[in-house]
């Protein structure tokens, strides 16, 4: 029985090959997303280890939690005699103080901005530091600067030439020497100034304390040990870590940065391989249609229904595993391709060698061959069902049954209901049943409806004469094909026009939102891509100055845990924000914000079940668990202008943070001056602070727009890969039906229709296909998307906007891609002879 | 293997009752079998002759377990089967009954060889190595086994569905106008392998045709009209399946 399956397999490889093709894209999709962020990992695994290569211990103020969001936490600074201190301790061999921050490069006045962390470390020989003089010699006195080999070649920065450096304090320094990082030329996506300790601490401005201490232990001493002994020396407010839990840390840290992109990677690689699913099975159907007679004969001579379900099955499992193969293979290749698409969502992931993990292969081929075999279960059974008489005679299409119409009716109630609800209302994950529902109830109800919405819908071909009618004939005779086939391409197209609207609503909503609550004539900030924002107490100074500028106020963020799970603050000046933000309060005052406590959002509050006046514990990285006193509950829109559902003060901020860096500065201008001269005044302020930007109201909003956009198009790009699967669907499925209609085309051609009119008929099929999935996709993905935007915009309610121009683009690029589709198939059919309709096989 | 049995002895390798196969609802009802009883022995070379819509094929079918029937019996030796299930008439097929028929006997994909070892394969069972050579030998196809379908002539091809037929020795061999799409003396050698698979063989075969030359190569002709058995002839000679083909078939063929 396996020789057979293999025989077929082989023998009906032109029919397969486009499925293979949806096999193939998919599960590249798939090992191209794993491989790509297994490859960041273990590159930023890499480059902990080195770092901390030689050190058994390092030493730094403690901290409630390490990074949040991906995001390090910055900890306070020791004491420098705390070297001597830890010296001191049985089984230490040697320690060495280092201080290590943030550090603007500049080179001839112009800003390297990395995709990464500026880095300014003070330089320690071996084994404490991981960096290696490459050429030139190490920093040794006050002003010498070690760059690494990679920002040096970028930046065409050579020996003896001179940078500055922009930290707490800005330093200009002769470059002394290059180094390079282990056997890496510098870190991923960063630049690294290397200089001496006290130069480090006075760009810093540390003082003469230093931000990590390291430890070498002695010959013998386990780590673990040596831990526990200098703990017990220093005391509890440091936090002794050693390599092994440095390097964790961090990778724990990489890998919730990696997070988001793996998702959003996978959620498209997921909806490939739905389409390429539908498309499977349609493949499978009509193979399986095409051999009824060989299936027949085969059950006439004693195949049983098992071994003939087994035998489909087991093509699909041949194809699937071939497709996966080939998918993996090409995956591999695309994980770098794929780079450049996470850069573009603000993941800067690190260049090397591609990890390719045996999970990664693992999952791409199960995928792969599942998807392919579940695929197939539906035809499988029909092969199983085919009666050996059938041999026989001519066979017939079956309706479809009673049971499935029934199944169908209850799947689209139950869309229907929890669309409805949603757009009532209720919550997000009715949204996500109502998807599913619907997209049950499109398979189910799919060749019931077909004939009927393909008469409706092709209509308009009867204007193109008999061949019009025929192919609108053809797709209605068809039913169970041009349900497969348009489903396809109706999911594809409904989760595009799906994610255009949420993200045009989402859009629209935020940029209203943060007009209408923040009333600053300019805005301040960073103009490098940083989660906490990056402008320094200088800059905010700076503006401060501008004899234009009435009142300044500023805006920081931080992360906070609560019971393990992470959220975010904003700090703000109470005093001042009421003059450049219109702040709605549902409960409490925002002022009362000065005397500590927090302010928190409307909805959040209720989630919690908290009211003003009660304790909210919140723990803080620098300073454990703290209680504050809710002191408001402010609108849950203005909250979200503001950024996040927590409000704290500046003074309350600098207590739990050690971050000292402003995200934003909301400027109101003096009376009288316009915007522009405002804006100008401001930003020749500005001119010493390469990396703060300066924009007008409008401006920003339509930043925040921007960046919407630009996820929006890449999703938009990646799911188009879904519709393109779609399309070869079309191709293949007519390709194939070309087949089956062999002779009926022969007589056509026989009675007078010539090549050319024949080749219409086809690709008016293709488009009315294309036509059909438009119309359901759009109708389905605005529904869902409706639904979607109202169940996350939660109790008040965002408007839904209509991306009118994109969904009209989306209708006519579309049909021009079924035209497009149906060429091939077309040519196919032209080619039949008159012969082909007398001459049996 | 070749037992050739007594006259007086001969038993029965199949038999319908009564049957009675209705297509179709209401109006557009085609009573295919309207109580036919026909008895099929074992060893001999039966024929089932009728006009065009007298039931033949349907008898056949019934007979060999492919399809159902509303009422009546039908029995393969010891076995009735209208109490079977579809996987026990498959078994039964399988196990028990070979065919050949007009056209479409093979499967495309796979070579003349495999296609005879197709009923062993599905069924899991070894060939019978002096079985197997003995049936090519008959056929005469043994040069042509790693052939596929598409290569061969159309005789060809149904001497590969005889000796697939043949090959897995079922007690009944049933034939659906084996020779109707062969010229006329590629015909009368499939023909004469049918015959000689009963005589030398020891084979039952069963063969529905509307030829009346093709019917005076069996043992014995049945004659069906309007679904029920209307005549018998042992040993027919062609003319006289001629004569008996004009007196049933008046006004009809």
């Amino acid at each position: 029985m396996w020789h057979l399956t293999l025989a077929q397999a082989r023998a009906h490889r032109a029919r397969l090959a486009l499925t293979l093709v949806a096999v193939v894209l998919g599960v590249t999709f798939v090992t191209g997303s794993l491989a790509l962020t297994d490859t960041s990992q273990r590159l930023f695994e890499d480059q902990f280890r080195t770092a901390t290569a030689g050190v058994d211990l390092t030493i730094r103020d403690s901290a409630a939690f390490d990074s949040a969001m991906g995001v390090e936490v910055e900890r306070d600074p020791l004491p420098a005699g705390i070297v001597d201190t830890v010296r001191g301790v049985d089984g230490v061999a040697d320690a060495a103080a280092s201080a290590v921050g943030q550090g603007l490069l500049e080179v001839d006045g112009r800003p390297a901005v990395p995709a990464g962390p500026s880095v300014l470390s003070s330089w320690s020989p071996a084994p404490f530091g991981a960096f290696d003089v490459r050429e030139g010699t190490e920093p040794t006195e006050d002003g010498d600067v070690v760059l690494d080999v990679a920002t040096a070649r970028t930046y065409g920065v050579s020996v003896g030439d001179r940078v500055t450096v922009r930290a707490d304090r800005t330093g200009t320094l002769r470059v002394v020497g290059l180094a390079g990082f282990g056997t890496q030329d510098g870190l991923a996506d960063s630049t690294v100034a290397l200089v001496t300790l006290p130069t480090a601490q006075r760009l810093l401005g540390l003082g003469d304390e230093v931000t990590q201490v390291q430890v070498v232990a002695a010959e013998g001493v386990a780590p673990t040990d040596l831990q526990e002994a200098v703990g017990r020396r220093i005391g509890t407010a440091f936090d002794v870590a050693t390599a092994q839990d440095t390097v964790s840390a961090g990778a724990d840290a990489a890998r919730s940065r990696l997070a988001m992109i793996r998702v959003m990677l996978l959620s498209m690689a997921g909806a490939a391989l739905l389409v390429g699913g539908f498309l499977i099975a349609n493949t499978f159907s009509i193979v399986v249609s095409q051999r009824s007679r060989e299936l027949a004969l085969l059950r006439a001579v004693g195949a049983t229904a098992r071994q003939l379900r087994t035998s489909v099955l087991g093509e699909a499992l041949v194809l699937g595993a071939v497709g996966s193969a080939i998918g993996t293979v090409l995956g591999v290749a695309a994980g770098y391709g794929l780079r450049g698409v996470a850069a573009s969502f603000g993941v800067a992931l690190p260049d090397g060698g591609l990890v390719v993990a045996p999970r990664t292969l693992l999952v791409s081929l199960g995928v792969g061959v599942v998807v392919t075999v579940l695929s197939a279960v539906g035809p499988a059974r029909r092969a199983a069902r085919v009666a050996p008489v059938e041999a026989l005679r001519e066979s017939r299409t079956a309706a479809p049954s009673r049971r499935r119409v029934a199944a169908g009716a209850v799947a689209a109630s139950v869309a229907v209901a929890a669309v409805g609800a949603a757009l009532g209302g209720a919550g997000v994950a009715l949204v996500a049943v109502g998807a599913v529902a619907v997209l049950v109830a499109l398979v189910l109800l799919g060749p019931a409806l077909a004939p009927s919405l393909a008469r409706v819908v092709g209509r308009p071909l009867g204007a193109a004469g008999v061949t019009g009618r025929l192919a609108r004939e053809s797709a209605a005779r068809a039913p169970r094909r041009t349900a497969a086939t348009t489903t396809a391409l109706a999911v594809g197209l409904a989760l595009v026009a799906f994610m255009t609207i949420l993200g045009q609503s989402v859009k629209a909503s935020s940029a209203g939102t943060y007009q209408d609550v923040v009333s600053a004539d300019l805005v301040v900030e960073s103009a490098r891509a940083e989660m906490l924002g990056g402008l320094s107490h200088d800059v905010h100074h700076a503006v401060e100055d501008v004899p234009e500028v009435a009142v300044v106020s500023r805006v920081r963020y931080g992360h906070w845990k609560d019971a393990g799970a992470t959220s975010a603050l904003t700090a703000v000046e109470p005093e001042t924000l009421g003059e450049v933000a219109s702040v709605d309060m549902v409960a409490g005052s925002i002022d009362a914000l000065a005397d500590g406590g927090v302010v928190v959002a409307a909805d959040e509050a209720a989630e919690r079940g908290v009211e003003v006046g009660d304790m909210l514990t919140m723990t803080f990285a620098r300073t454990g668990d703290q209680d504050l006193e809710v002191v408001g509950l402010v609108d849950e829109r203005d909250a979200q202008a503001l950024a996040t559902g927590y409000l704290v003060s500046m003074e309350t901020y600098a207590e739990h943070f050690t971050e000292d860096v402003d995200a934003s500065l909301l400027v109101a201008l003096a009376d009288g001056v316009s915007v522009a001269d405002g804006e100008r005044a401001v930003a020749d302020a500005l001119t010493g602070f390469p990396t703060a930007a300066v924009r007008d109201l409008a401006a920003v909003a339509q930043a925040r727009a921007a960046a919407v956009d630009e996820i929006l198009g890449l999703v938009t790009v990646l799911l188009l890969l879904a519709v393109a699967i779609a399309l070869l669907g079309i191709t293949n499925t007519l390709a194939l039906s070309i087949v089956e209609r062999t002779r009926e085309i022969g007589l056509l051609r026989s009675v007078g229709t010539t090549r050319r009119q024949v080749a219409w008929m086809v690709r008016w099929e293709a488009v009315l296909v294309a036509v059909l999935a438009v119309v359901v996709g759009v109708a389905l993905g605005a529904g869902l998307g409706a639904a979607g935007v109202r169940a996350l915009s939660g109790s008040d309610p965002v408007a839904v906007s209509w991306p009118v121009g994109r969904l009209a683009l989306l209708v006519l690029v579309a049909t021009a891609a079924g035209l497009l589709a149906g060429a091939l198939p077309a040519r196919r059919a032209s080619r039949i002879g008159v012969l082909a309709a007398v001459a049996r096989r | 293997m070749t037992t050739t049995l007594l006259p007086a002895t001969r038993t029965v390798a199949a038999e319908a009752r009564a049957v009675v196969k209705t297509y179709g609802k209401a109006e557009t009802e085609v009573r295919a079998l309207d109580g036919a009883d026909v008895r099929i022995d074992r060893g001999r070379f039966t024929a089932i002759m009728g006009p065009s819509g007298s039931g033949k094929s349907t008898l056949m079918h019934v007979l060999a377990g492919l399809d159902t029937v509303d009422s009546g019996q039908v029995r393969i030796g010891d076995t009735e089967l209208t109490s079977l299930t579809e996987d026990q008439r498959t078994l039964l097929r399988r196990e028990r009954i070979g065919f050949v028929f007009q056209s479409f006997n093979l499967v495309p994909s796979l070579t003349a060889g495999e296609n005879i070892a197709l009923p062993l394969t599905l069924a899991r069972r070894r060939p019978d190595p002096a079985w197997t050579d003995r049936v090519l030998e008959t056929v005469g196809i043994a040069g042509r086994l790693g052939h596929r379908p598409s290569e061969l002539s159309g005789g060809q091809q149904q001497r590969v569905a005889v000796a697939r037929a043949l090959v897995a020795r079922p007690e009944i061999v049933f034939a659906d106008e084996p020779t109707g799409n062969l010229d006329s003396r590629t015909g009368d050698a499939v023909l004469g392998l049918l015959r000689h698979a009963t005589g030398e063989l020891g084979q039952t075969v069963v063969m529905v045709t509307h030829d009346p030359a093709a019917a005076a190569h069996a043992d014995r002709v049945v004659f069906l009209v309007d679904g029920r058995v209307v005549d018998e002839l042992d040993d027919p000679t062609s003319a006289a399946v001629h004569a008996a083909t004009a007196r049933l078939g008046a006004g009809k063929e």
